[in-house]
């Protein structure tokens, strides 16, 4: 069984959508929803690009997926360099009544998951995605969609999940979050399999709207009626509600999440158990010991 | 020293945009309009935000939805907006009401729009044109910028022919248009000559321009045989087409390549010749439907004759400087301003109070003024908050305002009443029949309007003969 997971991202700019769809759909497939599948997935994120595109002219619109071992765009590839994306080489005909500019995009996205699937080797059971570095990437993007136009636009970045949180990136992740929302870049997120706190944490802070997906199967609707709005017509609707956010940190030492921890007063990095000099900033703590015991050469834990 | 206003109200240009004349088409033909895709798109384009996510919501529903349901999408203090976009969706006939099973009222959007913004959004049905591909590569191929110089070429001889430059001369076709129009007139064996209603079309920006008289043409469609729908089909699809590609006039009937070469004419589609087997549409035609928004204080698409960026830098001590040398821009500004210096880059005008009012006199409102000014205003203006300095707003519209201190109304004097009791059964009569403009009892005077005159009068000629 083809256990791959891929994340997409896709950013929304004015607005401008980067959807990072999250591909770990074949383990679900095996699990509960037989009918719900890889091309199933695209097709709702195809679905939902098309929409965005076509509620306004200037609305534009980014696909990263994102890998085990790569995040990837999806759409648009090479278009930009170009301007508007016209008098390409090889324009491709719709043949049927689809607007011209959807075929394109759909045409491209389907051609760069072909070449993605294609140049990806199984290795085993791996189960991580790249998740931060798409959302890096998504969010490098807006902010070069940003200075082509020379505008303010907004956008947003709705992040399509199946994969487990990976704790290995917990520090990149918090790191692109607050980039996020220095950036007022609201964050989405449509979770497919199982909750994810990191993803919780993102919504919360940059103000975007978070959703565990009940039926799989429905994808598409749930994109189209919940995350297609922008911020404007959000405060109109009526929205799922936020949910309740587990902010626990992760250690730095071993990425677990902790509750109590040893917080360093120089860099303000958290350990679970003490060590005398912090592996950040290295700073060396003294500790005032009792008199009567010898201060015990306390091993310095290595860190991941 | 002011002219005395010719007779009868100045007409103001009414832009209507896309929806408000669709509102007006009857429902059949609003249905076959629905039929294609390119329609549907262009329709869920113009409406509000809210009622687009509406429609994205109930496009993939096949049942209706309870109208309880319905309005349960919004919180409670955007009711009012809830409301207004039901009645846009319905005053569209983009949804309708249904029974429901159980007796309580359903909505669902119309089936032909339904399933023509689905083949939009999602594929199927047929091609909107045929895309030019069987006709291979074009050897005389035009990139953007030459198509983007062909539009403006064309649109600006039409509004040189407007001005009444002797360089500029369009088709007979044209003129006729221009006239039904109401932007110009022609006696009898004259050239045609621009009307007030023209002054102001020449002062609005490029999108609106184009969808006023695209209007106009729709209008008189019917006389000239031609199908509407089609051709309002096929607007729509130009609209979305990409720029720079070319498109083939295979399977296009007579009427739509009787358009098409009319559509030439105006710089909407550059075809190489006549007979050409395949057309490109320009800018304009793509900005076509961008036009049709009401607030176009972002100038969208090119300001005929200087590129992208505005040219006019107003002063606060009413000097207007135009950096430009395009004659038709030149009798422009030169319509509601004294022009003092020309020199090889720029026009130097002063806005003054008799060149206002002599605009004004020609059916141009204050409005208009302004607009034009803000619309092709320099960058360096655009820097400061508000773009026009408030001195020279103001003034434009207290210019305007001191020719409302007198109001002409039409109307027959009756005096030299030979008593009191005369005077009062007549004034009587006429404010009884609501058509007294004004009277004064002391004088014995009293004025009725033109359309009661001949009943007054025979009223009268009653009186007489009884007593």
């Amino acid at each position: 069984m083809y256990q791959t997971r891929t994340d997409k991202t896709t950013d929304e700019t004015d607005t401008f959508p980067s959807f990072d769809a999250d591909d770990d759909i074949s383990r679900v497939q095996a699990n509960r929803e037989p009918q719900f599948t890889l091309s199933k997935c695209l097709d709702a994120v195809m679905v939902m690009g098309n929409s965005h595109l076509v509620m306004t002219r200037n609305n534009k619109l980014a696909i990263i997926a994102s890998h085990c071992q790569e995040s990837h765009f999806l759409y648009p590839f090479k278009l930009w360099k170009s301007g508007d994306g016209h008098g390409d080489d090889n324009p491709s005909t719709s043949g049927d009544g689809k607007y011209e500019l959807l075929s394109v995009a759909n045409d491209i996205m389907a051609e760069e998951i072909k070449i993605l699937m294609s140049r990806t080797e199984v290795k085993g059971n791996q189960t991580d995605t790249l998740l931060a570095g798409s959302l890096a990437k998504a969010l490098c993007c807006i902010l070069f969609i940003k200075m082509l136009t020379g505008q303010e636009i907004k956008s947003r970045i709705l992040v399509i999940k199946a994969a487990d949180d990976c704790a290995l990136q917990y520090m990149n992740f918090m790191n692109v979050i607050f980039a996020a929302q220095k950036q007022s870049i609201l964050i989405d997120a449509c979770v497919l399999d199982s909750d994810s706190g990191l993803l919780q944490q993102a919504c919360d802070i940059t103000g975007g709207l978070y959703l565990m997906i009940p039926q799989k199967i429905a994808l598409a609707q749930y994109l189209l009626w919940v995350f297609l709005p922008d911020s404007d017509q959000r405060s109109q609707l009526v929205l799922p509600p936020p949910v309740h956010v587990d902010y626990r940190a992760a250690c730095f030492c071993h990425r677990n999440l902790i509750e109590i921890g040893y917080v360093c007063s120089v860099c303000l990095s958290i350990f679970c158990n003490f060590s005398p000099i912090c592996t950040t900033c290295e700073t060396a703590f003294k500790i005032p010991l009792p008199q009567m015991v010898k201060a015990k050469k306390k091993k310095l834990k290595p860190s991941t | 020293n002011h002219k005395a206003p010719p007779s009868g109200c100045l007409n103001h240009l009414q832009c209507k945009n896309l929806h408000e004349y669709l509102k007006e088409l009857s429902p059949t033909i609003l249905d076959k309009l629905y039929n294609h895709p390119a329609t549907c798109l262009a329709v869920y384009r113009e409406l509000p935000p809210l009622a687009k996510n509406y429609v994205m919501r109930m496009l993939f529903l096949d049942q209706p939805l309870p109208q309880a349901a319905l309005a349960l999408w919004v919180k409670k203090d955007s009711q009012k907006d809830h409301d207004e976009c039901v009645s846009v969706l319905s005053g569209l006939r983009l949804c309708h009401t249904q029974q429901l099973q159980g007796g309580l009222q359903g909505n669902i959007l119309n089936p032909i729009f339904k399933d023509n913004l689905r083949i939009a959004l999602l594929g199927g049905g047929r091609a909107w044109a045929d895309q030019g591909d069987s006709l291979g590569p074009d050897r005389h191929a035009r990139d953007v910028e030459s198509l983007d110089k062909y539009a403006l070429e064309r649109w600006e001889v039409i509004l040189h022919f407007m001005v009444g430059s002797p360089s500029a001369a369009v088709s007979q076709d044209l003129s006729q248009l221009l006239i039904q129009a109401g932007l110009m007139r022609a006696e009898v064996g004259d050239a045609p000559c621009i009307t007030s209603a023209g002054f102001q079309f020449l002062l609005l920006d490029t999108a609106s321009q184009l969808w006023y008289f695209t209007l106009q043409y729709l209008n008189t469609a019917q006389t000239r045989g031609m199908d509407l729908v089609e051709i309002l089909s096929f607007l729509f699809q130009l609209s979305f087409s990409t720029l720079g590609r070319d498109y083939s006039v295979e399977g296009m009937s007579e009427s739509l390549l009787t358009f098409l070469q009319h559509l030439r004419e105006f710089g909407l589609v550059f075809q190489r010749k006549r007979k050409s087997r395949r057309y490109y549409p320009t800018r304009l035609a793509i900005t076509l439907s961008a036009g049709t928004t009401a607030n176009s204080s972002s100038a969208t698409g090119v300001v005929p004759g200087t590129g992208d960026s505005g040219f006019i830098v107003v002063e606060t001590n009413y000097r207007l400087y135009a950096y430009t040398s395009i004659l038709l821009v030149i009798a422009l500004v030169a319509l509601f301003s004294e022009c003092l210096y020309r020199f090889p880059n720029v026009v130097v005008a002063q806005v003054t109070r008799e060149s206002v009012q002599q605009a004004i006199a020609n059916g141009i409102t204050a409005q208009q003024i302004l607009h034009f000014l803000r619309t092709r205003a320099h960058p360096v203006m655009l820097k400061q908050n508000p773009v026009l300095p408030p001195t020279i707003t103001d003034q434009i519209r207290l210019w305007e305002l001191e020719r409302d201190r007198l109001q002409f109304t039409e109307g027959v004097l009756y005096n030299q009443f030979l008593s009191q009791a005369d005077f009062e059964v007549l004034r009587d009569r006429a404010q009884g029949m609501g058509c007294l403009v004004w009277q004064n009892v002391t004088h014995r005077v009293m004025v009725v309007s033109p359309q009661g005159h001949s009943e007054v009068k025979r009223f009268w000629k009653r009186q007489k003969s009884h007593t």
